[in-house]
């Protein structure tokens, strides 16, 4: 099992009566294979920074699952068939997050035991659990760029 | 989009210490500021593809990717940004060569 990114451009002037069925169906092709829909997200209409099929704008669809490769075969199909979508990218991701989740938990550790060492082996304990809440302030400006 | 020049907007405070440094290079005497990575500074671990307001900024007004010795992002970061940026050409986020 791998976790996956899947984003798509459909047509623009598709509307959501059309499009939804279309990612129900494209769901279905994942969790029956076992695998699980994790994220998916609506874009809307943004327009392309080249023109693809003649279209200067599409929607953009993202998903995020993780199944096996099987399923993401016969998502690519489906995706490649249907005629509402035009372009489709997937990537795989599983790697990538789990050094995300060593980087976090290196920069937690490093910060946790940093502050206390650096400045105040003296300090008396209750000073301790506020030195950490100093290098707090960078991460939440971090999740806003992403 | 287009502000691809150097792409980097890190406030003065932000720098690590010594980034300030002036460095006298050649006989003649002129100082240039030493680039610092703005992947390494402002923490930024997730390089995505979808993030383009953040690859915008490392790509040229024709759409090309800026070279490290210009943008001063370190080696590793690098490659991980132009393999983003790559990616999100192909979905039509990027161009690949916009039109002046």
């Amino acid at each position: 099992m791998r976790i996956y990114e899947e984003l798509f451009i459909v047509r623009p002037e598709i509307t959501d009566e059309e499009l939804d069925p279309f990612l129900e169906q494209l769901k279905n092709v994942i969790t029956q294979s076992g695998g699980t829909l994790d994220k998916a997200e609506k874009w809307g209409v943004r327009k392309l920074a080249y023109r693809i099929a003649k279209l200067s704008e599409g929607q953009y669809v993202l998903f995020q699952f993780s199944a096996k490769a099987e399923a993401v075969k016969e998502l690519e199909r489906r995706l490649r068939v249907s005629d509402l979508v035009v372009k489709y990218i997937t990537v795989r991701i599983d790697e990538k997050l789990k050094r995300l989740e060593k980087r976090r938990k290196q920069r937690e550790k490093r910060a946790a035991r940093k502050p206390p060492k650096a400045e105040s082996p003296s300090l008396s304990a209750p000073q301790m659990p506020s030195e950490p809440a100093a290098p707090m302030p960078g991460t939440p400006a971090q999740a806003e760029q992403k | 989009m287009a502000d691809g020049k150097g792409g980097r907007p890190i406030a003065a405070s932000q720098r690590p210490t010594g980034g300030d440094k002036a460095i006298a290079t050649g006989k003649k005497q002129y100082f240039r500021r030493k680039k610092v990575c703005r992947f390494c500074v402002e923490k930024i671990d997730d390089i995505n593809f979808k993030d383009v307001r953040l690859l915008g900024n490392f790509v040229s007004e024709r759409g090309k990717i800026t070279p490290r010795r210009i943008s001063g992002v370190c080696t590793p970061h690098q490659k991980r940004l132009t393999e983003a940026i790559k990616q999100a050409r192909n979905i039509a986020l990027l161009p690949f060569a916009a039109r002046v």
